[in-house]
């Protein structure tokens, strides 16, 4: 397969662990082939070799303005990933950069998949014991219209069952209320549209207390609530977890009873990581483009890389292109 | 690509092409009268889409084409585009 362009200088403490990530997927068998700047450092592989490298002389920065950044900075790793998508040089793109320039970079160069409204990000929200929940939008799109997220629940479908094998993934639209007439008129609008759609395993109104449990594969929202959604979790997750940290060294006496549970925790923790999931996919461009964390760490982009490889093979945009000309939304 | 002048008739056809390409609209259902958000439904994204395409079709005959953003907003109608790229692309 053609290698996966991984955005060197893209993320908080890019390129340290970016590259260190590229090594170990290379290191597995996965061809990368990094986008950064001529004099890039650390391209050595253990073996003697040297990564590919796609020669970029800018960089996007993570306050830069989106569309702008892309527009003005052609010659930045952002817009060269994308071309090299675009151009056949690479078959998918990774980068921790600059969420909404890789989105614009993504959406300007690769293009959109002929009858997508607007592309949106789909995040997997892990779920304890089960397979996660693919939360989209997750922030691509602050206001839409009730068509795109019939849209986004195709796409997130399609994701849902290429990324966790799940054959007919189980659709909610995330409301204020399970009852179809609950919620906004964008919501109730698009209750009625997702409930007619064929090809869709649309379950109903769902309500956030559910997007982190079993009974749900695809939660499809708007891109601002998404983002609250996601970011709330996030900070939830992170919250209480500390909070247990602390509670197991309250007291001397708990120590060897936490060192008991750890076993079964550090699982728990890591199936819980953003890390394990190597990001959130832009779904409707055409191309894989996958949108990993600014705090990635190593294993998040080897993950993230995986995931890229994992949706190329399975041919993942073509079946999204089929699932949407074949809807009449 | 072809260098030099580009007449005006070329650049509509330019501009037509790319609203085809992002708006998937019949290229006869495009006329210079017709205002971008009114009459073809075109988003704010939809033109970052336009202006982009258009600095990449024109760039190679015309070195250093480009749109600043700040006149985005004066763009109003097909007619405003092609007027403002013929008069940059002069």
């Amino acid at each position: 397969m053609l290698p996966v362009a991984v955005d060197a200088m893209g993320g908080d403490n890019a390129p340290g662990p970016i590259l260190a990530g590229a090594h170990e997927a290379a290191a597995a068998g996965v061809p990368v082939v990094l986008v950064g700047p001529s004099d890039l450092a650390g391209r050595v592989t253990a073996d003697g070799g040297e990564l590919d490298l796609i020669e970029a002389s800018e960089e996007i920065g993570m306050h830069d303005d989106p569309a702008q950044g892309v527009r003005r900075k052609k010659d930045s790793t952002l817009v060269r990933a994308a071309e090299a998508v675009r151009d056949g040089k690479a078959s998918a793109m990774i980068s921790a950069g600059n969420t909404g320039a890789t989105m614009a970079a993504a959406l300007l160069r690769m293009g959109r998949i002929k009858g997508v409204k607007r592309p949106a990000i789909a995040t997997p929200i892990p779920v304890p014991g089960a397979t996660p929940t693919v939360l989209l939008d997750a922030g691509a799109n602050a206001e839409v219209q009730a068509e795109w997220l019939v849209q986004f629940a195709l796409m997130g479908s399609v994701y849902a069952k290429h990324r966790f094998a799940i054959e007919k993934p189980r659709v909610g639209l995330l409301n204020i209320g399970e009852e179809p007439g609950k919620g906004d008129s964008l919501r109730k609008e698009a209750y009625h549209l997702l409930a007619a759609a064929p090809n869709l395993n649309f379950v109903g109104n769902v309500e956030g207390r559910d997007v982190m449990t079993a009974d749900l594969d695809v939660c499809v929202t708007d891109g601002f609530t998404g983002n609250v959604v996601l970011k709330t979790l996030e900070g939830a997750m992170k919250t209480v977890i500390g909070a247990l940290m602390d509670a197991f060294v309250a007291e001397e006496h708990y120590k060897p009873h936490a060192d008991a549970l750890m076993p079964a925790l550090v699982p728990l923790y890591e199936s819980l990581s953003p890390d394990t999931y190597g990001g959130a996919t832009l779904l409707g461009v055409d191309g894989v483009c996958i949108i990993a964390h600014g705090s990635s760490s190593p294993t998040a982009i080897v993950n993230g890389i995986d995931v890229a490889r994992s949706m190329v093979d399975q041919e993942m945009v073509a079946e999204i292109r089929e699932a949407i000309a074949s809807s009449a939304i | 690509m072809e260098q030099g002048p580009i007449g005006r008739d070329e650049i509509f056809a330019i501009v037509r092409d790319r609203l085809v390409d992002i708006l998937e609209i019949e290229p006869s259902t495009i006329s210079e009268g017709q205002s971008f958000v009114d009459d073809l439904d075109a988003d704010s994204l939809a033109l970052i889409e336009l202006v982009d395409g258009l600095e990449e079709d024109l760039s190679e005959r015309t070195v250093g084409f480009r749109i600043d953003d700040e006149d985005l907003e004066d763009l109003k109608t097909v007619r405003d585009a092609v007027d403002y790229v013929f008069d940059r692309s002069k």
